[in-house]
This record gives C-alpha cells, sequence and structure tokens, in this order.
C-alpha cells in the first residue's frame, strides 16, 4: 500500500464520524410523513378538479381571446364609419363628404 | 447494477401493484443513508429530512416505472442527490438576499456542528467543504458514506471514469490540506 492510499484509509476511518445520523424520533416522524403522502386518497371532487382546473383555465383563455378580437374588429369598423371633421378658414369640412 | 435482495424486490412489485402500506419497508430501509446524503449536500438538518421526504414521494410516484431488477437504494439516492443539488442552484442563485450577511456556517443548526465535533472531524470537514461541488459530493459519498465507485456512479448520474477522475482531484487537494493530520 503507497503513502497516498494509507492516507486516503485512515482518512476514510476519520471521515466516517462525520456521517449525519438521524435519531429514531424524527426518522419516525418522517416515515409518519412519507406514507400520510403516499397513502392519502383522492377525493372524486379532488379528482375531478384536477382534470377539469386546466380545461376552464383552457376555455377563460379562448373567451378572453375571443372578446379581445370582437373589440378590436369593432373598433375598426366604427373608426371606417366615423366622419373626421376639419375646420379650415371658418368652414367646416367633413371628410368623406 | 443489479438487484440482489429478492425480498426488496418483491416489496417493490407489491407497491408497483399498488400496496402503498408496503413503501414503508423501503422508507424504513433507506431513509437514514437518504437523509445523510442530503445532509451532505445542504449541511442542513431541516433541509435534508425534507429533501428525503420529497425523494421518497417522487420515487413512489415514479414507480411504476421502476425495474425491480434494479436496486431502490442508488435509485432513491440519485432522486434525493438531484433534489439537493437544485436546492443549492437555488441558494447560489439568490445567495444575496438570503445570507443578507450572514456566513453560512452561522445558519448550522446543533446537528450540524455536532457532526464535526472533534478537532480531526472538523479539519476533515472543512477541508471536504472547500473542494469544488462534484469534487465535495463524490468525496463525501466515498469518504463518510463509505461508498464504492460504482454506487456513487449510480447515485450521482457520473460515469465510473468521472467518479474516478474527481475522486482522485479530491484526493490531491485533501493531502495537501490535510498533510500535517496523519505525518
Amino acid at each position: 500500500m503507497t503513502d497516498d492510499e494509507k492516507f486516503f484509509e485512515r482518512l476514510r476511518g476519520d471521515g466516517a464520524s462525520l456521517r449525519y445520523r438521524v435519531d429514531d424520533a424524527t426518522l419516525a416522524r418522517i416515515r409518519a410523513r412519507i406514507q400520510d403522502r403516499v397513502t392519502s386518497k383522492v377525493t372524486l371532487a379532488e379528482l375531478l378538479a384536477s382534470w377539469f382546473r386546466p380545461l376552464a383555465a383552457g376555455l377563460a383563455a379562448v373567451a378572453i381571446a375571443a372578446a379581445i378580437g370582437l373589440s378590436i374588429d369593432r373598433n375598426d369598423s366604427t373608426f371606417g364609419e366615423q366622419e373626421v371633421e376639419i375646420v379650415m378658414g371658418g368652414d367646416t369640412y367633413l371628410v368623406g363628404d | 447494477m443489479a438487484n440482489d435482495d429478492p425480498l426488496e424486490a418483491r416489496v417493490i412489485a407489491r407497491v408497483q401493484d399498488g400496496d402503498a402500506e408496503a413503501y414503508d419497508t423501503l422508507v424504513s430501509k433507506y431513509l437514514p443513508r437518504v437523509v445523510a446524503i442530503a445532509w451532505g449536500v445542504v449541511r442542513n438538518a431541516h433541509d435534508a429530512e425534507d429533501l428525503a421526504q420529497e425523494a421518497f414521494v417522487r420515487a413512489y410516484q415514479n414507480i411504476g416505472r421502476f425495474r425491480t431488477s434494479d436496486p431502490f437504494g442508488p435509485w432513491i439516492g440519485r432522486i434525493v442527490t438531484n433534489l439537493a443539488l437544485d436546492v443549492m442552484k437555488h441558494r447560489r442563485k439568490f445567495r444575496h438576499e438570503e445570507l443578507a450577511g450572514t456566513e453560512p456556517a452561522a445558519r448550522r443548526d446543533d446537528a450540524d456542528v455536532m457532526a464535526a465535533s472533534n478537532d480531526i472531524g472538523a479539519r476533515i470537514d472543512a477541508a471536504i467543504e472547500e473542494l469544488p461541488e462534484m469534487q465535495r459530493l463524490v468525496a463525501r459519498l466515498h469518504l463518510v458514506e463509505e461508498m464504492e465507485h460504482v454506487e456513487i456512479a449510480a447515485i450521482t448520474g457520473l460515469s465510473d471514469g468521472t467518479v474516478r477522475s474527481h475522486l482522485s482531484h479530491a484526493r490531491a487537494k485533501l493531502r495537501e490540506k490535510l498533510a500535517d493530520l496523519y505525518d
């Protein structure tokens, strides 16, 4: 065994004392929390909510997009129908007249 | 790595069949080591416990994809290591806001201090902590958790060659820092 290997072996022997050890009470608490999470039953309401939540969000997004689209469309058509008034030298002209 | 524990393979098969209660057998077998691995990375008892819990829940959620012929230990070790490294990445990103002038050592709790209570232990601990992240992780798994290269490779997702390379660099640096310790 080389000096380097001997050094590392001794280092490993002392390093093992640095291992983090959890007490039994803490282990039991973590185990209980894990078991609680993996065995918790999903209720019908939660199941339906998990399915319908993204669907509702998608529908809402489509509705908002459609509302914005209609609003822009309406503004465009309103602008086209309005007459523009220009006053020059006391005379009033309507564009489109 | 193959699973040479037929009992464990049977337990995993039961969990895959929907027996959530059977999962506790795996949890009780691997929990101490999983918490220790997490603590080695995040160096905080509460975070390590939370990470261990999260790792086991995620493993359970993905157990259907797990092959019963594989050992469970390296898989859960890898999950918790990835989670812990993510936490460290997040901490580095928000270090300025989080620490606000507090040194990392001051954030350790009593359990953390106890782990390095003796002089030699404290020296080794400090020397390991000064290593770059992946060398630190590999060195800690090898020196503290007493894992061999193959197991470290399975847990970290690194190749055996990369593990050996990290360990070789870590070994050289530790020898330099701790030269006086065993002379």
